[in-house]
């Protein structure tokens, strides 16, 4: 397999975690290259492409790709392109990396818009794939359809789900909830013979084992994903606290840790290594901007277990149909 | 589908036949479906990402032929038809030729 180019510079940990997730990558046998600049501290043996700009968090998306045409982002969507890697990985700016991989990789064959997919923790189960996560704030029906049919080859391949259940997220489970978007998507998805669509699905229903797939717009998806995220903190750190107001909770917390850290683990967004920008002609993780070395092997993990399954061939015959 | 691109200065109709060709690359329509008269987000359904696509394209497929050739951020707003962008690159391309 071709490298899985790395993003050396992206991240608010980057370089040095970054650096260090790919060496890690590397020990367990995947071929890594980074890309950033000549002078790249740390990488020892691992190969570079090299790139002289850096797109920073604040740049505008557009416009830096435009520009920074020897970014590290550019530079590692062109490597997939050029047939030089086999995948790519950013935790830098999302739009960026979304626009990087759009206009270099360029859209497969019939997408419509390439779609930002997010594994959301379910606990005791396989995790449901959310989309769209941030890439389009506004959508077609018709987009919403090539969604479901994306997640669920996503969710196939990464999650090993045979015939992933497809939810169209809206504010009641009956058919006729939701706004005029929603209205007609419920209609195209019923009719789409290509997913299994389970019908409307709430926003409790995302945390759940009812639906594989849930299917939205990019501005309620990242809002979904956000608040998620969010929510999740503040649970942690609340127990945390009720942990150590007390000493004498200290034996009961101690008893509980074993318990509890399996659960940590699943909930833990480190855990699936970021999300894939799913309609692109080839893979891109789209790794969390505060990703740890841990993060960002998991990510590299993710993107060669797509290449080898061959996720974008799949996606554009799941798009034909 | 790409047009044969020739060394040395580009006539305006070899310009709209690049033009025509990428954006119906991008828009995966027929090309014949494509003419300067049109408007991109009235009749082509062009849009803003669309027209960014192409522009990048145009700007990949012309450097070779054209120095420098690069086509604005600030001029994008302007281009409101086929024929805007024809003429706006054959003038840039006139310019860096």
């Amino acid at each position: 397999m071709l490298p899985i180019a790395v993003d050396a510079m992206g991240g608010d940990r980057a370089p040095g975690a970054i650096v260090a997730g790919a060496h890690r990558a590397a020990e367990d046998g995947i071929a890594v290259a980074l890309v950033g600049p000549a002078d790249l501290a740390g990488r020892d043996g691992l190969e570079l492409i090299e790139a002289s700009e850096v797109v920073e968090m604040h740049d505008d998306p557009v416009q830096s790709i435009r520009r920074k045409k020897d970014s590290t982002l550019v530079r590692a969507a062109e490597a997939v392109r050029d047939g030089r890697a086999s995948a790519m990985l950013s935790a830098g700016n999302t739009g960026a990396t979304m626009t990087a991989a759009l206009l270099r990789m360029g859209r497969i064959s019939g997408v419509n818009r390439p779609a930002i997919a997010t594994p959301i923790p379910v606990p005791g189960s396989t995790p449901t794939v959310l989309l769209d996560a941030g890439a389009n704030s506004e959508v077609q029906a018709e987009w919403l359809v090539q969604f479901a049919q994306m997640g669920s080859v996503y969710a196939r391949h990464r999650f090993g789900i045979d015939t992933p259940r497809v939810g169209l997220l809206s504010i009641g489970e009956e058919p006729g909830k939701g706004d005029a978007l929603r209205k007609e998507a419920f209609e195209l998805l019923g009719r789409a013979g290509s997913v299994d669509f389970v019908g409307n699905v709430e926003g409790r229903d995302v945390m759940s084992d009812n639906v594989d797939v849930v299917v939205t717009d990019g501005f309620t998806g990242n809002v979904v994903l956000k608040t998620l995220e969010g929510g999740m903190k503040t649970v942690i750190k609340a127990i945390l606290e009720a942990f150590a107001a007390d000493p004498s909770n200290k034996p009961h917390a101690d008893a509980l840790l074993p318990a509890l850290m399996p659960l940590y683990e699943t909930m833990d967004p480190e855990t699936y290594g970021g999300a894939i920008l799913l309609g692109v002609d080839g893979v891109c993780v789209i790794a969390h901007g505060s990703s740890s070395e841990r993060a960002i092997v998991n990510g590299i993990r993710v993107a060669a277990d797509m290449v080898a399954h061959g996720m974008v061939d799949e996606l554009r015959r799941a798009v034909a149909t | 589908m790409t047009a044969d691109v020739q060394p040395g200065p580009l006539e305006r109709a070899e310009i709209f036949d690049i033009v025509r060709d990428r954006l119906a690359d991008i828009l995966e329509i027929d090309p014949a479906a494509i003419s300067e008269g049109q408007s991109f987000v009235d009749d082509l359904d062009a849009d803003s990402l669309a027209l960014i696509e192409l522009v990048e394209a145009l700007e990949e497929e012309l450097s070779d032929r054209t120095t420098g050739f690069r086509i604005d951020d600030e001029d994008l707003a302007d281009l409101k038809t086929v024929r805007d962008a024809v003429d706006y690159v054959h003038e840039r391309a006139a310019e860096g030729a």
